[in-house]
């Protein structure tokens, strides 16, 4: 019965128009959501008012050092005094010790959340876990964690720690539940353990899903570090929620420009890092200038 | 484990294999396989030969009937290191080297690592002289996806010979490979059956070289519902 509906020729003409059907849906959606369409048609105007008066030309002092505490460094290098390069560091600092902590407290969950390693009680109940991690975003973890342990990277770190677990334990268990299931098939019938298999079998088979999933959450960690300083979970939001509390736009679109720059170089790092860890990597490692210049420049 | 000659290593009785209960893929009413034995179990394609070793494996539930491994009544898991398989698609750890994969036969084989985890030196031995016995010594290093199709067999072949298993099963294991390398492999893994009385299960599409090599050779008929396994005599087999 249920084959000759997904058979039927209306159930066919019904899939194509599918897309369709959503489109209109959400764009019904949307309409009844605008009370005034007036309000969107000033909205370019209030844009380059804004640009105008309060955010541009980006004010580059922040890159130039504090007043205090006094600058000791070599002249060439007291940019490393200013509130942008601390924020920055602090920031990438954040990111990093949370994707190594969080990677290695979702390994072991995201293990027991595969389906193709246990039961359906162990494995639910673990994604259970992960995904109470997920459902806060990070920002509001920070909040918590600053009324837990107050101000400061500390809370950041514990916050983008608690996310990680959540958000790559997630990654993981599908690399895991993706893998080719012959070596499990192998390991199961020499009596190997539980552990035994995920050691010897399902760690390195999935380690290179495993480490570029890493790479991409260092990645995010970034990103997202940059916003929970702004509730006081230190890295270089907590500046820009300093000079957006004065109104000073010019110095905040400043930072903005210089976390722009380092995502970008993060990004292609990444690109490039994770790129040596996926299946082509021996027939194709990817060049520096592949990576830098645009698909159609470098076929030329 | 010590092998008793007189009792078999596997023993069905009145067993139906397959996915669909309503369909069995097999039936076989009788079939015991002896210590020291090589049976081979020839058949046309997706007829149930993999099936049939994936049950003796404990990978899949038999139907009904009575299935009997090293001991074990109806296996699910079996006992770490008596059983090894090489499946067709060899199961190995792709990313890792020739050597990880044939030490994780090895430690399966020797339960005096600790938990597979720090191998003992036996185990390491072990590893060390399947993997030279395989031809594969200048490939120790070398990570298995480097690796030609005949050689990734033969990297499966080595790790379950340093398993030093009471069963090897192997599935279509000397495809891809050349006429000298085949009769290598072969003669070792026939060497290590005949010294140690373990049994050899192989499924073979090939029927000539399945009798070649076995000692008992075994046909799952096609054409039928229900196709099931018979013995085939030397005079039966068209070469």
């Amino acid at each position: 019965m249920i084959s000759k509906i997904f058979s039927s020729k209306v159930f066919e003409i019904l899939i194509k128009i599918f897309p369709l059907v959503i489109f209109s849906f959400s764009l019904w959606i949307f309409l009844g959501m605008i009370d005034d369409w007036g309000r969107l048609s000033g909205s370019i105007d209030n844009l380059f008012i804004f640009i105008e008066e309060s955010l541009w030309p980006p004010d580059w002092s922040v890159i130039e050092p504090q007043a205090y505490p006094v600058c000791t460094t070599y002249p060439l290098f007291d940019f490393t005094c200013s509130t942008a390069w601390i924020g920055l560091i602090e920031t990438l600092k954040i990111a990093f010790v949370s994707t190594v902590f969080g990677m290695i407290l979702s390994l072991p969950i995201s293990l027991f959340a595969a389906r193709n390693l246990n039961p359906w009680w162990l494995s639910y109940s673990s994604r259970f876990l992960l995904a109470s991690f997920r459902s806060l975003p990070s920002i509001i973890w920070a909040i918590f964690f600053v009324i837990l342990v107050g101000f400061g990277p500390l809370s950041g770190v514990l916050a983008m720690t608690v996310y990680t677990v959540g958000y790559l334990g997630k990654l993981q268990y599908e690399a895991i539940e993706g893998m080719n299931k012959t070596p499990l098939y192998s390991a199961q019938s020499m009596g190997l353990s539980k552990f035994e298999t995920a050691f010897h079998v399902v760690i390195p088979e999935s380690a290179n899903d495993l480490i570029s999933q890493a790479i991409f959450m260092f990645e995010y960690n970034f990103r997202h570090g940059t916003v929970i300083g702004i509730v006081g979970a230190g890295g270089i939001g907590y500046y820009i929620n300093l000079y957006l509390k004065f109104l000073q736009y010019d110095k905040v679109i400043a930072y903005l420009i210089l976390i722009f720059f380092v995502v970008l170089i993060i990004d292609l790092i990444s690109i490039f890092a994770r790129s040596l860890f996926t299946e082509g990597r021996d027939m194709k490692r990817p060049t520096w200038l592949g990576v830098l210049l645009p698909a159609g420049l470098l076929k030329k | 484990m010590e092998v008793n000659p007189i009792e078999p290593l596997v023993k069905l009785s009145n067993i139906e294999i397959g996915y669909n209960s309503d369909e069995p893929l097999v039936k076989i009413p009788n079939l015991e396989i002896f210590p020291g034995e090589i049976v081979a179990i020839a058949g046309p394609s997706g007829v149930g030969k993999t099936t049939l070793l994936r049950t003796i494996a404990g990978l899949v539930r038999p139907i009904s009937g009575n299935l009997e491994v090293c001991g074990v009544i109806n296996p699910i898991k079996q006992k770490k290191g008596i059983l090894g398989y090489i499946p067709q698609r060899l199961g190995l750890v792709r990313h890792t080297s020739v050597l990880h994969n044939v030490m994780i036969g090895a430690n399966a084989g020797h339960n005096k690592s600790i938990g597979s985890i720090i191998p003992s030196k036996v185990a390491k031995k072990n590893a060390l002289e399947a993997i030279e016995s395989m031809g594969l010594s200048e490939k120790i290093k070398e990570p298995v996806r480097k690796l030609s199709g005949g050689q990734q067999r033969r990297v499966a072949t080595a790790r379950t010979l340093s398993q030093k298993p009471s069963l090897i099963m192997a599935d279509e294991f000397l495809s891809e490979l050349d006429e000298e390398t085949m009769s290598m492999v072969l003669s070792k893994v026939t060497e290590y059956i005949r010294g140690s009385g373990a049994s050899l299960l192989v499924v073979e599409h090939d029927i000539s070289r399945a009798k070649s090599m076995a000692d008992r050779l075994l046909v799952i008929d096609d054409g039928r519902i229900n196709p099931f396994i018979r013995e085939v005599t030397a005079m039966e087999v068209k070469i």
